[in-house]
């Protein structure tokens, strides 16, 4: 007994990055055999689902410290360290990464064209975003945060629509911006912590206790947000998302909207917020106005479009939105509901993305004008578009609204004014939903021909997730545990 | 000279002594395949010399080191030499060169440029500097019946001319106002007490800067580097763009690490040749429509990067420089070879629109040059990375926040055109045509490089701890 207390604690966290990597070279090594490439990426992301549900199980509850921790020497010279770190909030999205990779897996199946390369894309894509959501040294993170670029340029730029490239550079072009901003700011907090304690070490536990002047910390600060405010993307810097989103393919689509997106606003929770708190406070009102006026912009521009995938696009942006505006208000009601919100987002939208391309497989359309009347040809799916509409726009009773709740209650106690603001655009998601919906699954068919309805691998993909919104929505209790102590440490201005 | 100094000079001996054996035997036996392997074996022989045989003296004759510092490069050297004969041969059989006078002249430019990485005197500087310049002026133009390569080779000769001239005046200068030219005394007497002579000696370091400007391609002497890039002959280029520049780099840690006060005359010289030669070589780099020009420009940017390094005059700075030599003349090594190992009888693939949708073709070796101009880029995960990782932390450390900022910038800039020709690689709706497969030589560079670029990525210390123990 006493040896076995004594053992090392099995490396989970590192599973959890290494298992997608190891199956996207297990699927470069059978390029060729595109069947056998559809099943290792499956069975991939299939495992690491199993281990992602099995820390939620076993290990999902704390009291606001880390739930596992691993820590062991890698570049010693520069005091980096390969920290992986697992809290509550770090365990929703390692979760939601592992059950959107199935949906985006199960989506790809259709795909034709160098079917080993795609898949091997999507798990470095998986591998990039656990390693993003789990590293807790700032130099370990940043080589995550960059790598996780690459698949998805990749993923744009070949298999995209007609503006990839274009779309694909500047995908990457905006968020390489933000990323060098942030490893200026990290090499020179780093040297002044060094100086200070003469530890120089990258972990980012240690880095939170440096003494900043004001005009450092505002400086520092400044190169982190410029990384995050871009990857979230807050509204003058969003134009690459819509371009992205509208060209990648729909697994792309799916996770760029469903996680990628997220890992910036995790990088403000993890990051920004602990290692600046003054230089965050100081912020946090603008940072409120920046949401709002992201929330009115994108939902005024989602309302006008015509292609449904921009529409999306923009509809992820305002629901953004309003997850910073949770943020901003500083209050534990609002961030629980900010968090929550993140993940039924992913699962809303990134359903209506899934939607999107079976619409567009079996129309060859995407544009409102010609699209109507699915009801009546394709019940099934139509159903589908209308139940994850409505669970988008905030029906209660459905996921999205137990999280838009929980932040308008929140942002109401601290600064009632926003939450008012919030609210109107939150009336707004109902215009733009109601005219997608309408356009697209009611009226008058556009086309006489016979629409095949859903197949048993898209209800494989869809059922789960309505599910799932049903359950997030009347019941999210299970899924706000492991959070309430890790926001309350949060909010304290410290980390586990 | 003494016993003590010829063994302390065996693995350039080595080199040199073999190659000219090799060149001898050339003369009479003509078949290619045993003189390569004999030029390969040569160097790995120099090379392992340099590892294994211990120095009697630190020093020989006063002109040059043979610290570990020195034999180390001795090494880096050795091993590129022997890269580069493995990456020619198919080219010297194919264009029916002689293979004696290829092998003898890579042995040689290779003998320079361990010289030139261990001189501690100006004199052993510009003699080194000259014997592989020499030797490359005639690589470069070695296939005669090509007249990009002709032209390029000639440019090289003007260029080089031009700096030798600046160079010899140069030192001419710094012995007229210091009276010795062994270093570190020869900038050390540049103090104030040097009198009336002291400008003179200034001007005497700035011409010597000027000359290895025009050697290692700072802007704006920079301006041969795209041409004499596109008409070398890729083995040749790698060659080039690795050792000719590093072994320059190299001389350049050891004289600037001793210059105590020349140091701040001329630290706002190079400052401005940092920052511009970034800029230039990043921003030259984006009209490109050819892979050889863009990577010509795209050394020139790293060039400017590692001026930023040397800038910093600590350990901290001089290591990461060293680090940056090491890991820029793998991973460039490595894209000249994926660049040969594809020429065929059209030639190698140069324009953008030949390597249009190669990646279907030959995806192997397209991934990995992907994988290769990422980590030029500066990809986490790759030597590139850590190599502008620790010069960027070094220069914070010195105060350069500027010149960091402007090299980020730079990054910038290179992703965006290092990511196009990622793009155009696997562009889906032009298949290219099918390009030579590669030679199992050719094959084994590139591999070596693919896997050195991933492991100094990721285990950078290894490296690091070397360089720390062997600094000057």
């Amino acid at each position: 007994m006493s040896t076995l207390a004594t053992l090392p604690q099995f490396p989970w966290l590192s599973l959890l990055v290494l298992l997608p990597l190891a199956g996207a070279l297990l699927c470069l090594l059978h390029s060729g055999r595109p069947a056998e490439c559809r099943a290792l990426a499956l069975a991939t992301s299939l495992a690491v689902f199993g281990v992602a549900l099995y820390l939620f199980i076993y290990h999902g509850q704390g009291d606001g410290r880390w739930l596992l921790y691993e820590d062991s020497a890698w570049i010693s010279r520069y005091g980096i360290r390969y920290v992986l770190a697992m809290d509550g909030i770090a365990l929703l999205m390692v979760l939601l990464t592992a059950f959107m990779q199935l949906a985006a897996i199960l989506l790809a199946w259709r795909v034709e064209r160098q079917v080993a390369g795609f898949f091997a894309l999507l798990l470095l894509l998986e591998a990039g975003l656990m390693g993003i959501f789990l590293a807790y040294d700032l130099v370990f993170f940043y080589l995550f945060w960059e790598v996780a670029l690459i698949p998805m340029f990749f993923l744009i730029s070949v298999w995209g629509g007609a503006n990839r490239r274009r779309a694909a550079l500047k995908f990457f072009l905006y968020t390489l911006v933000g990323s060098f901003c942030m490893l200026v700011a990290m090499i020179a907090l780093y040297q002044i912590h060094g100086a200070q304690t003469g530890v120089y070490t990258f972990v980012i536990g240690e880095l939170l206790h440096t003494q900043l002047t004001a005009a450092q910390e505002g400086w520092l600060f400044a190169g982190f947000l410029a990384a995050f405010i871009v990857k979230s993307p807050l509204v003058p810097f969003h134009t690459w998302l819509t371009d992205a989103l509208t060209e990648a393919p729909a697994a792309g689509s799916l996770d760029l909207t469903g996680l990628l997106l997220k890992t910036g606003i995790y990088g403000l929770i993890r990051l920004a917020f602990p290692l600046f708190p003054n230089a965050t406070a100081h912020f946090l009102p603008i940072l409120g106005v920046l949401a709002l006026v992201g929330l009115f912009h994108a939902a005024w521009s989602a309302y006008h479009q015509d292609d449904i995938k921009r529409l999306l696009a923009y509809s992820s942006i305002s629901h953004l939105g309003l997850v910073v505006l949770g943020l901003a208000a500083w209050q534990l009601t609002a961030w629980e509901g900010s968090l929550l919100l993140m993940v039924t987002h992913g699962i809303t939208t990134g359903a209506l993305f899934i939607l999107v391309a079976l619409i567009r497989e079996r129309t060859a359309t995407r544009s409102m004008q010609e699209l109507g009347g699915l009801w009546g040809q394709v019940p099934c799916l139509a159903f589908f578009f209308l139940f994850f509409s409505l669970a988008s726009l905030g029906l209660p009773g459905l996921a999205n609204f137990a999280g838009e709740i929980l932040v308008l209650l929140g942002t109401f106690r601290a600064h009632p004014v926003w939450a008012v603001a919030a609210l109107l655009g939150v009336v707004f998601a109902a215009a733009y939903m109601l005219r997608l919906v309408q356009g697209v699954i009611w009226g008058p068919a556009r086309s006489e021909r016979t629409l095949p309805d859903l197949t048993l691998r898209e209800w494989l993909m869809l059922l789960p997730m309505a599910l799932l919104v049903v359950w997030l929505g009347l019941y999210p209790a299970p899924f706000l545990a492991p959070l309430h102590g890790t926001v309350a440490v949060l909010l304290a201005g410290g980390l586990p | 000279m003494s016993l003590i100094d010829l063994l302390a000079l065996l693995p350039v001996l080595i080199l040199a002594f073999g190659g000219t054996a090799i060149l001898m035997v050339g003369a009479w036996y003509r078949e290619p395949r045993p003189l390569l392997a004999g030029g390969i074996a040569t160097a790995l022989i120099g090379a392992v010399a340099a590892g294994m045989v211990p120095p009697p003296s630190l020093e020989i004759a006063g002109l040059f080191s043979a610290g570990g510092y020195a034999r180390f490069f001795t090494i880096l050297w050795a091993l590129l030499a022997a890269a580069g004969l493995m990456v020619a041969t198919r080219y010297i059989m194919e264009k029916r060169l002689g293979a004696g006078e290829y092998v003898s002249l890579v042995l040689y430019a290779a003998a320079g440029m361990a010289l030139l990485s261990s001189a501690t005197h100006l004199l052993g500087l510009f003699l080194a500097l000259e014997t592989f310049t020499l030797a490359f002026y005639i690589l470069i133009a070695s296939n005669r019946r090509c007249e990009m390569a002709a032209e390029a080779g000639l440019k090289y000769l003007l260029m080089g001319a031009v700096a030798t001239g600046f160079m010899a005046f140069g030192i001419a200068l710094i012995y007229a106002s210091s009276g010795t030219l062994a270093l570190p005394d020869a900038a050390l007497r540049m103090t104030a007490a040097a009198g009336g002579l002291q400008p003179w000696g200034l001007l005497g370091w700035g011409l010597v800067l000027i000359a290895v400007g025009f050697k290692i391609s700072l802007a704006p002497f920079h301006l041969w580097t795209p041409d004499v890039y596109q008409g070398a002959p890729a083995p040749v280029g790698g060659l080039l763009a690795t050792g000719s520049k590093g072994a320059v780099v190299a001389a350049l840690v050891g004289m600037l690490s001793l210059a105590g006060p020349v140091w701040h005359d001329l630290v706002d010289l190079l400052w401005l040749l940092a920052a511009v030669t970034m800029l230039a070589g990043a921003l030259g780099a984006l009209g490109q429509k050819n892979l050889k020009r863009l990577l010509a420009y795209s050394s020139v940017t790293h060039m400017g990067t590692l001026l930023v390094g040397l800038l910093c005059q600590n350990t901290e700075g001089l290591a990461a420089t060293t680090f940056y030599v090491v890991v820029y003349a793998i991973t460039s090594l490595g894209a000249f070879a994926v660049i040969a190992s594809l020429a065929d009888q059209r030639g190698e693939p140069m324009a953008f629109d030949e390597w249009r949708g190669l990646g279907y073709r030959h995806p192997v070796r397209s991934a990995v040059l992907v994988l290769i101009l990422l980590s030029l880029a500066g990809l986490p995960g790759t030597a590139g990375f850590m190599a502008k990782f620790a010069v960027f932390q070094a220069a914070l450390q010195s105060g350069y926040l500027g010149l960091v900022l402007i090299g980020v910038f730079a990054s910038v800039v290179s992703f965006a055109f290092y990511l196009r020709v990622a793009m155009l690689l696997f562009q889906p709706e032009a298949p290219a045509v099918q390009r030579h497969a590669g030679t199992a030589p050719e094959h084994a560079v590139v591999a070596v490089c693919t896997a050195a670029v991933l492991v100094f990525g990721l285990f950078p210390g290894i490296l690091f701890d070397l360089i720390g123990r062997l600094l000057p």
